[in-house]
């Protein structure tokens, strides 16, 4: 059996980009935020909404809502928010409240079946382009190329976890996962199922053939 | 850094390790490429937070109705929206008038007398339902919009709560 090979599944990252911040700076200006919002500060909970909705975006999205469903999903929870801020205690339980909040309220929407079926979901179909780039590029296209078939073959539950997981912010995977109750899969203190499975994937190569 | 399994992959209850922490930013940028957040998204949900009233419940989207599409009504485009909040239902149909703004009609379910504002990224204009829950603004600029629907006087059974449904697109 191969070993599996670290470099690649390092690589398989665009370097350079940053993800969402972590560490206590973060949670110390996030539970400022929450304070000053409770407090009736628009432009505190401005900036909570910049900072979290393009995790709950996402988190809409996996659910299986069309963009627009999901755009008005996302209004709901937030206006929703506005009851539940007082008592909500720590940056990770808004971050949990909020990702919990989305998964039902957009189950709320699909139970209901009224609404058209979302033409727009088929976001694995196409890998999305990087743009031009050097030779450098042309290898991380290939380690991109490589995590996406390895993502599309993930049972859904994963897909669904890793996407949402992937948006979080570090120091709140355990407050979310457990909220999610996906604790068997999930990510949070261990790698989880789910990431196992992913990084096998990548090692054996497509389809199960060495790389 | 972290030394490779010997013999295998590494085991769903080991610790996260900097591979895994990476291979998640790589699943963040390819979603973000794939699927990414409207940009304009984050700013309508401020829009829809800016509200004076201290107690609120959400009105969720609960239907639309868009009758464009039958084309026998001639050139002219009608929308209905119905939206539910525990204590109201309210329906709404909007109309396009000829000079490019929007004529809103609506009723309230139960039917009651209430205060309402419609907030515009121009600012907000105000109406009154009557006593069928009647209410109607005639002329309503294209842009965001958002129905506030303020709590019944004192005495009536209301909650002392405002409706407030999402923002949708006049």
């Amino acid at each position: 059996m191969m070993s599996v090979d670290e470099g690649r599944s390092r690589a398989a990252v665009p370097a350079g980009r940053p993800g969402p911040p972590t560490g206590p700076d973060r949670n110390a200006r996030m539970a400022g935020l929450m304070t000053a919002a409770a407090g009736g500060s628009e432009e505190a909970l401005g900036q909570i909404v910049t900072e979290l909705t393009p995790l709950l975006w996402q988190v809409a999205r996996a659910a299986g809502l069309s963009s627009g469903d999901a755009e008005d999903v996302l209004q709901t929870v937030w206006l929703r928010l506005l009851s539940h801020l007082d008592g909500i205690r720590s940056p990770a339980s808004l971050t949990a409240w909020l990702v919990v909040t989305t998964k039902r309220e957009a189950w709320r929407v699909r139970a209901a079946g009224r609404r058209h079926v979302p033409a727009d979901q088929d976001w694995l179909a196409a890998l999305p382009d990087q743009g031009p780039g050097s030779e450098d590029q042309v290898i991380v296209d290939d380690q991109r190329r490589a995590l996406w078939a390895a993502i599309g073959r993930l049972d859904q539950r994963c897909q669904e976890l890793l996407r949402i997981i992937a948006f979080v912010p570090r120091p709140d995977y355990a407050a979310v996962a457990a909220k999610l109750g996906m604790r068997p899969g999930s990510v949070g203190p261990t790698r989880g199922r789910c990431l196992a499975k992913l990084r096998a994937l990548l090692a054996s190569g497509p389809e199960g053939s060495p790389v | 850094m972290t030394p490779p399994d010997a013999g295998g992959w590494p085991p769903a209850d080991g610790p996260l390790d900097e591979a895994d922490l990476e291979l998640l930013a790589g699943i963040r940028d390819l979603f973000q490429a794939a699927d990414p957040m409207p940009a304009d998204l984050p700013e309508r949900i401020r829009f829809s937070l800016a509200l004076r009233d201290l107690e609120i419940e959400v009105a969720r989207l609960a239907a639309e109705e868009d009758q464009q599409a039958l084309a026998v009504r001639g050139p002219e485009q009608s929308r209905t929206i119905t939206f539910d909040s525990d204590s109201l239902t309210i329906m709404i149909r909007i109309d396009q008038n000829r000079d490019g703004t929007a004529r809103v009609d609506g009723w309230l379910a139960p039917p009651e007398r209430r205060d309402i504002e419609l907030k515009t990224g121009g600012g907000s204009l105000d109406a009154a339902s009557d006593a069928q829950g009647r209410f109607a603004f005639a002329r309503v600029p294209q842009g965001t919009a958002q129905l506030v629907v303020r709590p019944a006087e004192q005495g009536a059974s209301g909650s002392g709560r405002s409706v407030v449904t999402p923002a949708l697109i006049l």
